[in-house]
């Protein structure tokens, strides 16, 4: 892999976009681009706006996770993130494998030691998850885009995270199937 | 040193090892198995190797194909055992042996692999020769898990997939009632004799003759008093007891891995639920929205999310239930590991002092000796 991820990731809101101040310049640049305004200057059209808003909403319900945690082996990499599903990166023998089912499909890239996942669901939706650290690791950047061919423009927020060590807790867990998750003060022998 | 001491020597050494490698408790507790394995009888004993988990090479399809490679490895012994009770309820056959590896010998071996088993639905291929290489049948058999709640089961409860087994044990049976004495008599000899072949190849080697669609022909049989046939079906027996051993202690894991897999396999169940219930969800209101808008953006999101939260669900509880059983596996491993290679280096020694013997017996029945 090119680039090492793993690790546990707490969002730093001292940094990264705010999203209404990107819906308004994402609304400057539509108008813009479209002639639309008004005396304060360009500005997107009613129609243009009802369209960008469910793109500008999707960004900002599935952006919201504070922590992230990454593992990451020689074949996969994992993205757990609070309150969604986790992405998936799966590699065999260098080659990305999509996850793919009736509902949207996965697949991941690299671009140098950025890592790039993008999903697509049915009706044109897609979604695009950039990563990629800092030169001391300490820092990761994830920009994340939302399109759609129902909108005049996708929509960009990018956030900023911070490498943490999570405290090592007083008990050894495990989950088992019939006795759920199992604790002990020692090492676990079941 | 005169050929009559060696041969004294070498059937002492001989009886010795036979002697040491089973247990008086051994003997006793495998007693009943072993009556029927030498029986005369025209019940035919069956082996069934661990099954094949049907694995596929690329673990990139994995996902897909909802193969579960640590569960498949235990379904493959598992699934044995239950087929295995099957033939023994259904008192049409000898002894029926699980065993870790293939046996060339055996009067009846029963191969499988498992082709699908995602916990509601078995695909399992079931491949039957005897020992004289006929193939008694060579199927898929398929079905759904019986529908029994997992807290009317215990440990002990109807077996998943009882109706393949049951199946099975019918088609065999079938198979079994077309043929006559003489022909499994034919099975039972040339069992004996491909077991004695392996051992003794000198000495046995010329009582079977392979035809032109494979399989074997018993050209004679060596006289029933022959010595060194005698000193075969005693090793034979020895090894049935072994072998008997090694079942016994499978069959304790066995238990233990039991009913860690009955609640693995209802929660596959209700995995199975989730899935159909998560295609229900985005049909019925996929159609209900304006293209573009908020809810159906939410709706194609959640969709995808929803089915994503399954499959992860399903891959963390596959690492719990590999948690549970990984110990009661790695000990099975062990055990049975020690126990083969316990077999292994036995049939070498055998296999040595048997030629050593055979080599005697002639050049002492030769004129002058």
């Amino acid at each position: 892999m090119p680039a090492d991820f793993s690790g546990s990731w707490a969002r730093d809101y001292s940094r990264g976009d705010n999203i209404n101040k990107v819906l308004q310049n994402t609304a400057y640049e539509l108008g813009r681009k479209s002639g639309h305004g008004g005396p304060a200057g360009p500005m997107a059209s009613e129609r243009d706006m009802s369209r960008l808003m469910p793109l500008a909403r999707l960004v900002e319900l599935i952006t919201r996770t504070d922590v992230l945690a990454i593992s990451q082996t020689e074949h996969e990499i994992l993205v757990e993130r609070r309150d969604d599903f986790a992405l998936l990166c799966a590699f065999f023998n260098g080659v990305a494998k999509p996850t793919e089912s009736a509902f949207g499909r996965e697949i991941c890239g690299w671009d140098g030691e950025r890592l790039i996942s993008v999903q697509e669901f049915p009706d044109g939706l897609r979604v695009i998850h950039q990563f990629n650290t800092s030169e001391d690791r300490r820092e990761l950047r994830v920009i994340t885009t939302a399109s759609s061919d129902t909108s005049p423009m996708p929509f960009t927020v990018t956030y900023y995270y911070r490498r943490f060590e999570k405290i090592r807790g007083q008990y050894e867990c495990i989950e088992t199937l019939s006795m759920k998750r199992v604790c002990s003060t020692g090492e676990l022998a079941l | 040193m005169t050929a009559c001491v060696k041969h004294r020597m070498v059937v002492a050494t001989l009886m010795a090892f036979v002697a040491t490698t089973a247990s008086p408790a051994t003997v006793a507790q495998s007693a009943a198995t072993l009556i029927a394995a030498t029986s005369d009888g025209t019940a035919l004993n069956v082996t069934i190797p661990i099954f094949d988990p049907g694995i596929p090479d690329d673990p990139s399809t994995y996902r897909d194909m909802q193969v579960f490679p640590r569960i498949r490895q235990i379904e493959a012994k598992m699934m044995p055992f239950l087929l295995r009770e099957s033939l023994v309820e259904s008192e049409r056959w000898g002894a029926v042996r699980v065993v870790t590896n293939p046996v060339a010998a055996a009067e009846l071996q029963l191969i499988g692999t498992i082709v699908r088993s995602d916990g509601d639905w078995l695909d399992l291929r079931i491949r039957a020769v005897d020992a004289t290489g006929n193939i008694w049948l060579d199927k898929v058999f398929s079905g759904q898990a019986n529908e029994e709640p997992i807290e009317h089961k215990g440990d002990k409860g109807t077996p998943e997939f009882q109706a393949i087994y049951s199946e099975i044990v019918i088609e065999l049976a079938a198979v079994r009632d077309r043929m006559d004495d003489a022909t499994v008599s034919n099975i039972k000899g040339t069992s004996l004799l491909r077991y004695a072949s392996e051992l003794a190849p000198t000495a046995f080697s010329g009582y079977l003759e392979q035809t032109n669609d494979g399989t074997l022909r018993l050209l004679r049989l060596p006289a029933r008093n022959d010595p060194m046939l005698i000193r075969i079906e005693t090793i034979r027996n020895t090894e049935f007891l072994i072998t008997d051993t090694v079942d016994a202690k499978f069959r304790e894991f066995n238990a233990d891995l039991t009913r860690t897999y009955r609640v693995w396999r209802e929660y596959r169940r209700k995995f199975v639920d989730y899935e159909a219930g998560n295609i229900k969800f985005a049909e019925a209101k996929a159609g209900d929205f304006k293209r573009g808008s908020w809810a159906a953006i939410k709706h194609q999101y959640d969709s995808y999310k929803y089915d994503r939260f399954t499959a992860q669900e399903q891959d963390r509880l596959a690492v719990a239930f590999n948690n549970e059983v990984g110990a009661t596996v790695e000990a099975m491993e062990i055990r049975v590991a020690e126990l083969d290679g316990w077999v292994e280096q036995g049939s070498l020694e055998w296999n040595s002092l048997l030629e050593e013997l055979f080599e005697i017996e002639a050049r002492m029945q030769e004129p002058g000796k």
